[in-house]
Parts: structure tokens; C-alpha cells; sequence
């Protein structure tokens, strides 16, 4: 079982000082070195942003997609090998932007996968412009009269959308982050995890600080139930705030927004995803009887 | 002789509305006639809607080899009235019109001198037999007794085509034909077109092109196919969905071809043969993910089926419009296989070759196809299953890579984009011990890290290892398949690629009867452009002459790039329909004429 240093050999991270993703690095690693999974027992995906850079910081059996599309070919590798823990992470205008269509079907079909979102409010690698979870009227190079549009509810959307696990970490808090990607890791079905992790570089409003006197736990929360949709989709609407608001008026919820056990995965609807795909080409497969249809 | 006269064969067009199941009737018929030991050929011509509209089913039978669709047409089953004023004109001297006499709408057609009408109630009969819906079973029993073919290959295919549905069914249909059949049976005296069961014929298969294709994926144990619908691929997931459990593959109707894609070159991660299919407009979608597999050396096969465009095009019709654009595809540069399969034949073959190309190469591999490929049905012979093999190139499945020292760098890791000669480095399946590896649409070293690959001479050195692939690919891919007489000795050199084969090779067999020589070569392999070959072949040619579906001369434009020589002729169609062989003949015998 590889220890953190072993999953942490490789090239050196290049995240600005002070960047949340490096205790979202810190807090997987830690997780994944717990898990006992040796590396040939888990894949990471990753889409293109700083998140993605992180493909180069970790020791895995990985693979570095396009911009936005991490999700279908993490469902490639899901739907082949049935081996393989999948786990996924992708940035806010990576994973809810350009690739929100595969987003919205991901959490429909249940794949049996872990998919981390590394929201940070802003596009981070391409200097600063607006994300689909940008603050409404919030400014930057590509809307200097602000944002326009209300920004993307991803807890929202996931519950709405039949999720089987949605939560949401804050890289400031690794502990309770470690607790959300064990929790995670352990689902049987399509494990959302939505990680506000602050950009230090670029997003000057919602910064370690702001968040520090916003967010609260939900298993704090007292009589919330995270098997009641009902209540976690009523709960994502905090999403929806105005950009300036102060800390008593914007309450920030993490933790585990919903959860069903034992739900149906898209690999439920495959036995013929008995065994890994490879194996049915080691030889060509005997088509006579299907050949005899077309005669 | 343009086209065999009446007698020798038959051509069959059904016309009516959408929604009518006239291909579903035709392709019974056609069954029928391969059953019983003929050769078939089918045309289905039909405007993008699922009811009204003019539908046409066309089918060529013959007792001899056939390789294309004809314009002739000996019989015409009319189920609307619209049929007769739009095909009559295509009737050969002394063709025949089987129509409904008692529809009103035909009460004032008299058929012309020409021509012999045949009145069957299609309606009346069918209402009968068990009801309105099977006048066009009444039609084919019509159609068979014209010619004398006996009935009962068409009961027994009736049987079998209402097997899964209910016997009483069944039973009706043999009634409406029969009663179709008993019908026309006067008229075919007159008609005077005999056509026979061929005894004693070798076993036969009926597919359209992209059956065959998916046979031959199936048979190359294709793991994971991912699609989404557009015409004219569907029919390649829906044949691939309808095997999944008994052939044991994960089928995939993704939320658009961006995720078809991005799942291909997922799967191929895990060692799964994966493959997916679009029309061109798909393909737009899928091209940044296609530039992925490139660059992260995935084997992954992708089936491109034109139709004409640019944007949503004509979508059921055809073209050959795509070659260039599947050529260049994705940004950047990198090596890919592009094959085109000619007829059925050639489909199922290249589709599992494909396979074994996509891994021995570890790069992308295009079956370029068209709609007349893949909507139209032609009789072949039995695959041959013993023929298929199955090379997964240089990729350990399982065990510990430690025991393949030949993956290894000198620190003993392993490197999945190792530089090796020829470009392909040892891939090792995630499970196998010790193969952490990155596969990356970024540049790469050759661990797989994105951010090394930016150093001048990583960037180069990975760049030239993918691109040496092609100097493999030159040596494992089809070579052009040649036909007629030897190019120096013809009257004429065609030189086309795809779905051209088959109208070339008719147009070929009647100019021989005529006494002129053609030679002709099929370009299978695109990418690699076989330039040696192909500039052999047209420097031996007195006269030359490409023939390709598009406007701008695509395979013109690439003999002139690849082999720095030009053809002395071009025929081009770009009218959605395909060639015909009578227009390659004419082509032909005028190119050879002016000689």
C-alpha cells in the first residue's frame, strides 16, 4: 500500500503559494494512502485547469483529458474495467462550464465513480476570467460590469438531478475534507464532491478569510437529515447570495448534502461488465451464430 | 451494351409514402431471392422524416455476380400514385407497373404503349388476407409471380421474419402474397422475364455496410462501442446495443459524440477494443478528442459515414465528401490510419483489421464510409471467420511490469511513452503491478507528466516517436486493390476510393463486353497515401481519370500532393445520390474513345 510520500513522487507542484488546491492535494493523498487500494486498484482522470496540473503532482495510474471532458473519459475506463476505483477531479469551469451537459448526465446515470470539483469561483489557468460559479455582478477581465448571470448551483443540480451523494468540502477545513472523500470513496454510485477551494491569485472576494467566517458543518446542523432530498435541494440555494453580502447574511453549508445507499449504478445495468473489456479481445470472438442471422 | 437488358435480371423499385415499411417489404423480398441462391443488390432512397414524404426501394437480382445498384428498373410496384409520375420514365421498354386499380387516385393513368400495367388490388387483397397494412406483401407476391419465381421462399421468409411476433401473423402475410402472387401470374406471360432459384449456390450473406461493420468489430471482440444517433451510423448502435448481452459488450448512447469520443480513448485506457461512429456533423464534435487519442497514443477506432454537407447537410444521402477533412482532422499534427471500404466485403475485413491496426499502432484508425455503404444491402460471400486475427501489438494485459524490462527507463519505472523504434512503446493495462503511468492530451516525456513535455527536445523527440508510426503504418496497412486488365495495357485507368468501387467494377464488366480494356484501382488506405503504388499505376496509364463523390477533386488534390502528378480526367457527383454504373460507363467509353 503506498504511503503519502510514495503517492506524492513525482514532479513538483507548481500552484501559486498559498493555493487551496494544495490541501485538496494534501487531503486525498492522506485518504488514498488510508484506503489500503494499491495503485493498480484506482485510476484518477483529471480535466484541464490548475486542478488539472495536479496530474503531474500525483503518482497514479492517471489520465490528463481535455478541458471539460474528464467526466465521459472517466466513464470510458468505469464501463470497461470493473477493477478500477475511478475517481475524478475536475475545476468549476471545467467540470460545471464547457463540461456541465456531461455533468447533468454523469449524475443520472449513477456511475460508480468519485467525481471532485475544484471550485475556486474563477478561471484560474487562463488568468482570471469569470467561472460558471462566479458571484453574480463579481468583476473580472471578461465582465468588467460584472457578472451578469446568477451563478451555476452544482449541490443544486446534483440533488436535482438524482444524485445518490453530494457534499461539499472547503479546502481551509483537510479533516473535514478527508471525511468527505472517505465518505465518498465508499459510495456505491456517483459521489459528487464540491470543494471550494480558494484562488489566492485571482479571486480576491472569496478568499481562505471570507470563507473561514462563512461556512458551518451540516452534521453541526441540528435534525438535518442528508437522506431528505427535499431539504438538501432547499439547502444548495444558499448558493444564491448577494456578492458583498456580510458574514451573518451568507451562511456557507459543507458536508454531506445527500446521500442513498444501496441505489441502482449505471455498472448495475451491465452484467456483461463482469470482467475487464480487455479480456474479450485476446482472441476473436466466435460470431457464427450471429453470422447465421444474416443469411 | 450500357446496362444488361431486361430479361437477364430483374430491378425492382418500390415506391410509396414514409411510413408505408416499403424497405421493410423490399428487404423481405430481397431475402427471398438470396435464400434462394441469387444475387441481390438494394437502394433505399428516403427524405429525412418518419411519415409522408416519397420513399423508393430499389433491388437488383441477378444469377450472376453484381456489385452496384443500377438506374433500370424492369418493375415498378407503384403503392401511391406519386410513384407512377415520378418513376414511370425509369421503366425499360416493355417494363411493367404493378398498381392498385381500384385506388382512385389512379383511375385516370393509362399506362403508355411502352409499358405493361398490371393491375393487382393491393388494398382489397390485403384487407382479405388480415389487413391494410400488408398491400406490400401482396405487391411482392405480384412481383415473384411476373417473373415465375416460385412462392415459397417468400412464405418461408415471411415465417421467419413473423416468428417472434405470432404465427397467425405470419400466416396472413403467406395469404396476402399468395393471393398477390395468384394475381399476377396471368400477366406474366406477357412480361416475359424468367427468373430461377439457383440450385446448389454457396452459402451467402445479406448486409448492409454497417452490419458489416459491426460483424467485423464483434468478431475483432470489440469491448465498448459509444454513439450518439445520426444517420447514417445509428444502425451500427443500434446493432451493437442489440448484441451487447450476447456478445458481451458495454454499448454506450451518450449525451452527444463529444462523450462518445472521450469515452473511446477511455476505454481503450483499459485495453477494451472500443470504437465509435458518426456521420461527419458527429464527428465535428468528436475531433478535439480524436487529436487526444493521437497524442495520448490510444487505440481507439472511429467510424466516419458521410453524408452530404456542410452542417446538417442532406442527412439520407450520400457523398464522399469527407476524405480531406477526416485526413486533417484536430488540431496538430500526429499519425492515423484512414481506411474506406469499397462494399460490404471490404467492411467487415477492414473493421477488425482496424482493430489490430488502432493497437500494433497505437494511434487513431478511421473506417471512412458513406450512406450508400452504410444504408444499402448487398448479397456477399460468407465471411471468412477463420481469416480473423486479433494483434493487440506491444500491450501486456496483466502480472507485474517488472517482468518486461523493455518497458522500463533505467531507474526501473515505467514509461508508458518510452522512445522506441517505430514510435510504439510497451503499453501496459492499468492493474498491471508497477505501470503507474499518465496517459495526456498534453505533450508528454515519457512517464506521461505534462508539464516536462514542454522542453524543446521532449516536445521533439515525443513528436517524432508518434510520427514514425506512419513508416509502421506503411507496411501493415491494405495496399490498393487493383482490377480489369493492367493499366498499361487498358484503353483507360480509373483510379476512386470507397463506395465508388462498386458502380466502377459493373461499369467495368459491361465495357469489357464492349471490347474496351479499363484498369482500376480502389485506394483502401488513405493515410497512409499509398503514393508509390498509385504513381506506378497512373504512369503506366494511357489515359487516366478519377472518379470521386465531392465538388472540389479531394482524391485528385491528394494525387497531386502525394504522387506530384495529375489524372488526365475527373467525373464528380455531389447531387446526394451515388454513382450509377451507367454513368461511369459513359464516362468510361468517352474518356477511352478520345483516347
Amino acid at each position: 500500500m503506498p504511503e503519502v510520500a510514495e503517492i506524492q513522487r513525482a514532479l513538483a507542484p507548481t500552484w501559486c503559494p498559498g493555493c487551496g488546491n494544495f490541501n485538496m492535494q494534501k487531503a486525498l493523498s492522506e485518504v488514498l494512502a488510508e484506503s489500503g487500494m494499491g495503485f493498480e486498484e484506482y485510476v484518477m482522470v483529471w480535466g484541464i485547469g490548475c486542478h488539472g496540473n495536479g496530474a503531474d503532482f500525483y503518482r497514479s495510474q492517471g489520465f490528463h483529458g481535455l478541458h471539460g471532458r474528464a467526466l465521459p473519459l472517466a466513464t470510458g475506463i468505469a464501463l470497461t474495467n470493473p477493477d478500477l476505483k475511478v475517481i475524478v477531479e475536475m475545476g468549476d469551469g471545467d467540470g460545471y462550464g464547457i463540461g456541465g451537459n456531461h455533468f447533468i448526465h454523469s449524475v443520472r446515470r449513477n456511475i460508480d465513480m468519485v467525481a471532485i470539483f475544484h471550485n475556486n469561483q474563477i478561471y484560474g489557468l487562463t488568468t482570471g476570467q469569470a467561472s460558471p460559479t462566479s458571484d453574480q455582478f463579481m468583476r473580472t477581465p471578461s465582465t468588467p460590469g460584472g457578472v451578469v448571470e446568477e451563478p451555476v448551483n452544482p449541490v443544486g443540480v446534483a440533488v436535482a438531478q438524482g444524485a445518490t451523494f453530494v457534499a461539499r468540502g472547503f479546502a481551509g477545513d483537510v479533516e473535514h475534507l478527508k471525511d468527505l472523500y472517505r465518505q465518498a470513496i465508499a459510495h456505491k454510485g456517483f459521489a459528487v464532491v464540491d470543494v471550494y477551494q480558494p484562488c489566492v491569485t485571482w479571486n480576491k472576494i472569496n478568499t481562505f478569510k471570507w470563507f473561514r467566517d462563512r461556512v458551518y458543518k451540516l452534521e453541526e446542523l441540528e435534525g438535518y437529515d442528508p437522506t431528505d432530498r427535499t431539504a438538501a435541494f432547499e439547502l444548495s440555494m444558499s448558493t444564491f447570495h448577494e456578492l458583498t453580502c456580510a458574514p451573518d447574511e451568507c451562511k456557507i453549508p459543507i458536508g454531506v448534502f445527500y446521500r442513498e445507499e444501496d441505489s441502482f449504478t449505471y455498472q448495475d445495468g451491465l452484467p456483461q461488465l463482469d470482467r475487464p473489456m480487455w479480456k474479450h479481445a485476446e482472441a476473436p470472438r466466435d460470431i457464427g451464430a450471429i453470422l447465421e442471422k444474416f443469411e | 451494351m450500357p446496362a444488361p437488358a431486361k430479361g437477364s435480371e430483374l430491378r425492382v423499385k418500390i415506391g410509396g409514402e414514409a411510413g408505408f415499411g416499403i424497405k421493410a417489404a423490399g428487404q423481405t423480398l430481397a431475402r427471398s431471392f438470396v435464400a434462394s441462391g441469387l444475387e441481390i443488390f438494394d437502394l433505399t432512397e428516403y427524405p429525412s422524416l418518419i411519415r409522408g414524404g416519397h420513399n423508393t426501394y430499389t433491388l437488383r437480382v441477378s444469377p450472376s455476380a453484381i456489385s452496384s445498384h443500377v438506374e433500370a428498373v424492369d418493375v415498378l410496384v407503384a403503392l401511391n400514385r406519386e410513384s407512377i409520375d415520378l418513376h414511370q420514365s425509369e421503366l425499360v421498354d416493355g417494363g411493367a407497373v404493378i398498381y392498385d386499380p381500384e385506388d382512385e387516385k389512379n383511375a385516370d393513368w393509362q399506362a403508355p404503349e411502352r409499358l405493361l400495367a398490371v393491375p393487382v388490388p393491393l388494398m382489397r387483397l390485403a384487407k382479405d388476407a388480415g389487413g391494410p397494412i400488408m398491400r406490400n406483401t401482396v405487391a411482392l407476391g405480384a412481383v415473384l409471380a411476373l417473373v415465375g419465381f416460385p412462392i415459397d421462399p417468400l412464405a418461408d421468409g415471411l415465417r421467419a421474419q413473423f416468428a417472434h411476433k405470432a404465427p397467425e401473423i405470419a400466416e396472413q402475410n403467406v395469404l396476402a402474397a399468395t393471393a398477390g402472387h395468384e394475381h399476377a401470374t396471368e400477366a406474366a406471360a406477357t412480361f416475359g422475364v424468367t427468373l430461377e432459384p439457383v440450385p446448389d449456390a454457396p452459402r451467402r450473406l445479406l448486409v448492409d455496410g454497417n452490419e458489416a461493420i459491426g460483424l467485423g468489430a464483434l468478431a475483432a471482440g470489440i469491448g465498448f462501442y459509444a454513439a450518439y444517433p445520426m444517420t447514417p451510423a445509428s444502425s451500427v448502435l443500434h446493432f451493437m446495443a442489440a448484441h451487447e448481452r450476447d456478445a458481451s459488450v458495454v454499448v454506450k448512447h451518450t449525451e452527444d459524440e463529444i462523450a462518445a469520443m472521450n469515452m473511446v480513448v477511455g476505454a481503450a485506457f483499459t485495453g477494451a477494443r472500443a470504437m465509435c461512429a458518426s456521420a461527419g456533423g458527429g464527428f465535428a464534435l468528436m475531433v478535439e478528442a480524436f487529436g487526444m487519442a493521437g497524442v495520448s497514443e490510444s487505440a481507439v477506432v472511429v467510424g466516419v459515414f458521410t453524408r452530404p454537407g456542410p452542417a446538417t447537410g442532406l442527412p439520407t444521402w450520400t457523398e464522399q465528401s469527407d476524405l480531406r477533412y477526416v485526413l486533417h482532422a484536430a488540431q496538430g499534427e500526429f499519425p492515423r490510419v484512414v481506411l474506406a471500404p469499397g462494399d460490404r466485403a471490404d467492411a467487415f475485413e477492414l473493421a477488425w483489421k482496424a482493430f489490430n491496426l488502432a493497437d500494433q499502432l497505437q494511434t487513431p484508425v478511421v473506417i471512412l464510409g458513406d450512406s450508400y455503404l452504410s444504408d444499402n444491402r448487398q448479397s456477399v460471400p460468407y465471411f471468412d471467420l477463420d481469416a480473423v486475427v486479433v494483434d493487440r501489438g506491444k500491450l501486456v494485459t496483466e502480472g507485474n511490469i517488472a517482468e518486461h524490462p523493455d518497458a522500463l527507463g533505467q531507474t526501473g519505472e515505467y514509461l508508458r511513452y518510452k522512445l522506441a523504434d517505430y514510435g510504439v512503446s510497451v503499453r501496459a493495462l492499468p492493474g498491471v503491478k508497477g505501470a503507474t503511468q499518465l496517459g495526456n492530451s498534453y505533450e508528454h516525456d515519457e512517464y506521461g507528466y505534462g508539464s516536462a513535455g514542454e522542453a524543446a527536445d521532449v516536445r521533439v523527440a515525443q513528436n517524432d516517436k508518434r510520427m514514425r508510426k506512419l513508416e509502421l503504418a506503411r507496411n501493415l496497412v491494405p495496399r490498393p486493390a487493383v482490377f480489369g486488365a493492367e493499366a498499361a495495357d487498358a484503353d483507360v485507368a480509373v483510379l476512386f476510393f470507397g463506395t465508388t468501387k462498386g458502380p466502377a467494377l459493373e461499369a467495368m464488366r459491361w465495357l469489357e463486353a464492349d471490347g474496351v480494356k479499363v484498369a482500376a484501382m480502389q485506394v483502401v488506405t488513405l493515410s497512409p497515401f499509398p503514393a508509390d503504388d498509385v504513381a506506378v499505376f497512373l504512369g503506366a496509364a494511357r489515359r487516366s481519370i478519377i472518379i470521386e463523390g465531392n465538388y472540389t477533386g479531394q482524391l485528385q488534390g491528394l494525387v497531386r500532393e502525394q504522387c506530384l502528378r495529375d489524372v488526365d480526367e475527373s467525373l464528380h457527383r455531389y447531387d446526394g445520390r451515388p454513382f450509377s454504373p451507367e454513368q461511369v460507363y459513359a464516362k468510361l467509353k468517352e474518356v477511352a474513345e478520345n483516347a
